[in-house]
């Protein structure tokens, strides 16, 4: 059976992605087998908008990224390793080369160049996988990155080969904001992208940013404008500018806001945001 | 010897203020007198500009990567280089050349050192613009912007630091505020990096206080000193905050309630004229 990827984007942050990935997955759920994958693993949050606390079935540390160990006895400071280095994350301190791990990119690159053998690149526990089967029926996989570590588009690409792993015809993927390499690793082979924006000069730039990266995939999309009724000229501006991409529009509401603070899923609310969502739920034809 | 204070402004999860926070910041400064340089460090998705209604003009430095690029003369098909590229950026069907996939490429240059038959030539390609605004006398905006899909952003990030200390020491800045990006990736922790003082923005909400956790922890590691700014600090629930500022020892620097009028600034591109810090 044909199994699709439906990514949530956005580029910019805080404009409802989790809010729409959420109610949309638990009115999936309803009708087919689906699995929600958090790919926004620097800050991972759709657990909580799905009203789940931080009890997990299961978390698991992981390695997706490996780190340069130097043998200083084998070392004889020719400065090739602190050259090829892209990140700059090699220097020589005292007569030692050292490695800032903060921008080592886990690369390989110094191992390879290195005469003397002297760099040994080994594996790092950079993250921890989570999952957890939530009430509504489906299971999360999520992910956390550990603060301070790199290789977040490769911790991506192995939560969306965990999630392959459970039934389902649907999977979800709620993808971080901006367009950089866990964005790209979100949204790469989704069969669609439904962007969420707002009628801000910011909404409306970010969209276009994270656009570049969709349109270089070739992923169709839709458009949803949330809390449109702030700036009304705007939101005219976005309906006419992407016409027969429009997925719908969400009100604003401070009682959203409100929601959210008690952790209570806009699916279990009367907000018009649920109406709404339901509304963009019935436009997916999967 | 010259010194410029280097403030960043940061917090984790996204829409809970830092452009509008770097910029309020900004127009205390320089209200006091202070030169400020304002660097926009969300090099994926920066808005520092729309908020200040400013038009970028040609770019004042263009940063260029470099990436393979295959010499099919030279090229035996070993396969070597997929081998090698922990990226997973180089796809080869039997029997056929590799392919470089650019867009999953960190340019680390691992494959065209290592290339046995030396078949891997290096391109340079632009992944990265920075723009100068000078807002009023006393006011820089430094802007980085990336160019088409770049999966490493984080050197767009040095280079652009790079560019606001040198500009900071021609104008002799009192203060350079670094706003940084979502989340806490590597262009997040090259903003932070080498910072006198990080304000970590949020909201009273259980996102808001679990993502504030998160880059409080970052700064730790980074050893840049931590200060609150709670925004929309009258809507959900303030003890969330206060709790974890409490815990981590961490001061509240500013609470800032929930306003129609920052509200209607900020979509309106009129940031600059708001006066509350």
């Amino acid at each position: 059976m044909k199994q699709t990827k439906i990514a949530i984007a956005s580029g910019k942050g805080g404009v409802g992605k989790s809010m729409v990935a959420s109610t949309l997955a638990m009115l999936l759920a309803k009708k087919k087998p689906i699995v929600a994958v958090d790919c926004d693993v620097d800050a991972p949050n759709l657990h909580l908008w799905l009203g789940e606390n931080e009890k997990w079935d299961k978390v698991e540390k992981i390695s997706t990224n490996e780190m340069p160990v130097i043998d200083h006895s084998k070392c004889n400071l020719c400065g090739k390793c602190v050259n090829i280095c892209a990140f700059n994350a090699l220097e020589i301190i005292k007569n030692k080369p050292v490695v800032n791990k903060l921008f080592c990119e886990g690369c390989g690159a110094c191992e390879a160049i290195c005469p003397q053998k002297a760099i040994t690149m080994k594996h790092i526990k950079n993250a921890e996988v989570k999952i957890k089967n939530n009430v509504w029926g489906f299971p999360l996989v999520s992910a956390q990155l550990y603060p301070g570590q790199t290789g977040s588009g490769k911790v991506v690409e192995e939560i969306k080969k965990r999630a392959e792993n459970f039934n389902h015809q649907i999977m979800i993927l709620d993808s971080p904001a901006g367009t950089g390499c866990p964005v790209i690793a979100a949204l790469q082979g989704s069969d669609f992208a439904l962007l969420v924006t707002e009628p801000t000069p910011s909404g409306l730039s970010d969209l276009k940013r994270v656009l570049q990266v969709i349109k270089h995939f070739k992923i169709p999309y839709g458009v949803v404008i949330n809390k449109w009724d702030i700036n009304k000229n705007l939101s005219g501006q976005i309906k006419k500018e992407f016409r027969n991409k429009l997925f719908g529009k969400i009100s604003y509401d401070k009682r959203v806001f409100k929601a959210i603070a008690s952790l209570t899923p806009i699916l279990k609310t009367n907000l018009p945001a649920k109406k709404e969502i339901g509304e963009i739920f019935k436009k997916l034809k999967f | 010897m010259f010194k410029v204070e280097r403030i960043a402004v940061t917090g984790g999860k996204g829409g809970v203020g830092k452009s509008t926070v770097s910029i309020l910041l900004a127009n205390k400064l320089k209200n006091n007198n202070k030169k400020v340089i304002l660097v926009d460090c969300d090099v994926e998705c920066p808005n520092d500009y729309l908020l200040l209604s400013q038009k970028f003009k040609d770019p004042v430095k263009k940063i260029y990567a470099q990436f393979p690029k295959l010499d099919q003369k030279k090229c035996q098909k070993c396969g070597f280089c997929v081998s090698k590229c922990r990226s997973n950026a180089i796809f080869q069907a039997p029997g056929k050349y590799p392919i470089f996939i650019h867009e999953l490429c960190s340019g680390c240059g691992l494959c065209w050192h290592i290339c046995p038959h030396g078949a891997i030539k290096v391109e340079e390609k632009l992944i990265g613009q920075v723009f100068k605004n000078k807002v009023d006398d006393n006011f820089w905006l430094i802007t980085g912007r990336s160019v088409g899909v770049v999966d490493e952003t984080g050197p767009i990030v040095t280079k652009l630091k790079k560019y606001a200390v040198n500009l900071a020491k021609k104008v002799k800045a009192d203060y350079i505020l670094f706003d940084t990006a979502v989340g806490l990736h590597c262009g997040v922790i090259r903003a932070l990096i080498n910072t006198d003082l990080a304000y970590a923005v949020t909201e009273p909400t259980p996102l808001g206080a679990h993502d504030l956790k998160l880059i409080l922890d970052l700064l730790k590691i980074l050893k840049v000193p931590a200060e609150i700014v709670t925004n929309q600090a009258d809507l959900g629930k303030i003890e969330l905050i206060n709790k974890i500022s409490r815990q981590t020892k961490t001061k509240i620097a500013y609470q800032i309630p929930y306003s129609k009028k920052l509200v209607k600034a900020y979509s309106k591109g009129k940031l600059g004229e708001i006066k509350i810090l």
